[in-house]
């Protein structure tokens, strides 16, 4: 009840102020620059999460509202206290508020009439912007490391079709030489020097020509044989096709999503976690509503985006696993991004900029050796490494990783 | 028989080269009853009963790889705790209990948070990390609620959403809200803002609210 009495005494003291507050302006919209760039400045910084002039976005689009609402005096009351203005059966208010799902805008009751009037000089004075030139669509990326590895590969292949042809070209100029040349009488230096020993078929069947082809297919086979007997077992760049085609170049690249807003267990325990759909609905609740994609969370987790409710019927999402270690290692991930401070795209690779994820790192238990060689313990404001930070001073180097036992079987594998 | 040993050593080639995992196929596997954990793990499933029967079967007569709980639903091996669990962290704090609605975000609002006047650059900086984490992509490293998610991105050319009604909480309007209505705010959401309880320990949303206020003032 305490509550509600303050509350009371806090309304009615305000609904007060305003009205004194609105009867003692003038209400007429300012078209002075001033005005207009204050007003802009107080439109950026609180207007425009939900609104914006020319498109319609939580709240209405805001172009002409000084003509569409009941009066200007309407407008400052509005923006004040919205609540009284519907509490009070307005019928104008009662409509807006009604369309927009009776959502209700926030009470700015720290604005003065001037602050008011000055946003809406901003929203009258509003032109949209002009498209700028958009730079041609496709056009590589300033700077000097422009072109992508795409392009490179076209000239190249281009480069090699053009000497294969001037090859031919070749061939078939000297071929025609010779045939005109044989019909003249040639004495015997020049019949020598046109029928040349030197034929292609005599070239192709030397021994020399042979055992060079023979090496370099040998060769090539050799080393696609032993890479393959390397990977098997080794899952490096599997990137199968998810249920759902999440984009990690969109969420974590283009937004800046961190990781770890999705992957919660990262800090926490051995697994990163894949995260659950209500992480999704933080969002998709009002973002690409429409796209078949987002359509799949929703039937997965029983939800109308029409009705904006639950249906309760759901039933998981199989995404597929892409990273493996084998049973016989154990690896926990809050050991090595909690404690360790080490960043995800260490063993991820560029997620961020991975259309589908795939396997990055090799995995492979010498990958692992080869990190904890390298790697300096994070004992930064870590009392845990007190003792061995102490110890360790006495020999040279740094403290690696397989200085506090990161190279022991046991650590991983028991 | 020249060309014979021609044609099986290429096959042989080809074979040996095609283990390397791409795209769809995992790759070939050389020991595959140590690669999968015959104890229930819980984010991998193997469903097929007959899976790994080429190795080895089980007592049970299924695949050596299958590892499904067949009891939980959807044969999931991971499950969601049982009702009305509850969970204590580590300063033996019970779940937030305020309630969903207009009377419990005006609790909320005088709630004090259990860090009381602890302001230490420790505190900030736990707080900047977790707000880093789970804030800025939205409301911006300086909570002017311009992060990438509010502003929208361009991709290629081609433009990605906006997510509307993005608090700037430097704003007028949020100028004077309480620790304890960030707290409630973040647990629940508010507006548009969905509920991010499961996700923010509540450790971290009141050092998240701490370092927002500590925002707001410069």
């Amino acid at each position: 009840m305490k509550y509600k009495l303050a509350d009371l005494i806090k309304f009615f003291t305000l609904a007060l102020l305003i009205l004194s507050y609105s009867s003692s302006f003038s209400q007429e919209i300012p078209t002075d620059a001033a005005s207009i760039s204050a007003g802009e400045a107080l439109f950026n910084g609180n207007c425009k999460s939900c609104h914006r002039v020319d498109k319609k976005l939580v709240g209405p689009a805001l172009a002409g509202v000084q003509d569409r609402a009941p009066s200007i005096k309407w407008i400052l009351e509005w923006v004040k206290n919205p609540a009284k203005v519907i509490a009070s059966g307005d019928e104008y208010a009662n409509k807006i508020y009604n369309e927009y799902n009776k959502s209700q805008m926030t009470a700015f009751t720290s604005y003065t009439d001037t602050q008011i009037l000055s946003i809406l000089a901003y929203v009258k004075a509003y032109k949209p912007e002009e498209p700028a030139a958009a730079p041609a669509a496709g056009a590589p990326a300033a700077g000097g490391a422009g072109i992508s590895n795409d392009y490179l590969n076209v000239i190249i292949a281009g480069m090699i079709l053009i000497l294969v042809l001037m090859v031919v070209i070749l061939g078939l100029i000297v071929s025609a030489l010779k045939r005109f040349l044989n019909q003249k009488d040639l004495n015997e230096d020049d019949a020598e020097v046109v029928n040349s020993p030197y034929s292609v078929s005599s070239i192709t069947r030397s021994s020399g020509f042979i055992f060079l082809v023979v090496f370099v297919v040998a060769s090539i086979g050799f080393k696609q044989v032993i890479d393959g007997l390397y990977s098997i077992g080794v899952q490096q760049d599997y990137a199968p096709k998810q249920p759902i085609a999440f984009s990690h170049k969109l969420h974590a690249g283009a937004y800046e999503i961190n990781c770890k807003y999705c992957h919660t267990g990262v800090l926490k325990g051995k697994q990163a976690n894949i995260p659950s759909p209500n992480i999704c609905m933080n969002c998709h609740t009002q973002i690409k509503q429409e796209s078949p994609e987002i359509q799949k969370i929703y039937s997965a987790i029983g939800y109308d985006p029409k009705t904006a409710s639950y249906t309760g019927k759901q039933k998981p999402i199989e995404w597929v696993r892409i990273h493996n270690l084998p049973d016989l290692a154990y690896f926990n991930h809050a050991q090595h991004v909690n404690v360790g401070g080490i960043e995800c795209q260490t063993c991820h690779g560029p997620v961020q900029e991975m259309e589908v994820v795939r396997q990055y790192s090799l995995l492979t238990m010498g990958w692992c050796i080869d990190c904890h060689r390298k790697t300096d313990v994070n004992n930064k404001g870590n009392d845990y490494y007190n003792k061995l930070t102490e110890l360790h001073k006495a020999s040279k180097g740094k403290m690696k990783v397989e200085d506090i036992g990161g190279l022991e079987c046991a650590k991983c594998h028991y | 028989m020249r060309g014979l040993s021609l044609i099986l050593c290429a096959a042989v080639v080809i074979i040996l080269a095609s283990c390397k995992a791409s795209g769809d196929y995992p790759g070939l596997e050389y020991a595959p009853n140590m690669y999968h954990s015959v104890a229930y793990e819980p984010l991998s499933q193997i469903t097929d009963l007959d899976h790994g029967t080429f190795t080895n079967a089980l007592d049970n007569g299924r695949g050596e790889f299958y590892n499904t709980n067949q009891y939980n639903p959807y044969k999931m091996n991971l499950r969601t705790p049982p009702a009305h669990v509850v969970r204590r962290n580590a300063h033996g704090w019970l779940p937030y209990r305020g309630t969903n609605d207009t009377t419990g975000l005006r609790m909320a609002n005088k709630l004090v948070s259990p860090f009381k006047n602890d302001s230490t650059p420790a505190i900030l900086a736990q707080g900047k990390a977790a707000y880093e984490m789970y804030c800025q992509h939205c409301h911006g490293a300086k909570a002017g609620g311009d992060g990438k998610v509010a502003q929208g991105v361009k991709i290629d050319g081609v433009e990605h959403g906006v997510y509307p009604g993005v608090a700037n909480l430097k704003g007028d309007a949020y100028k004077n809200i309480t620790e304890g209505h960030i707290f409630h705010v973040i647990t629940y959401g508010k507006g548009l803002m969905g509920a991010h309880g499961s996700q923010v320990s509540e450790e971290d949303r009141w050092k998240i609210a701490r370092y927002v206020k500590s925002l707001q003032k410069n």
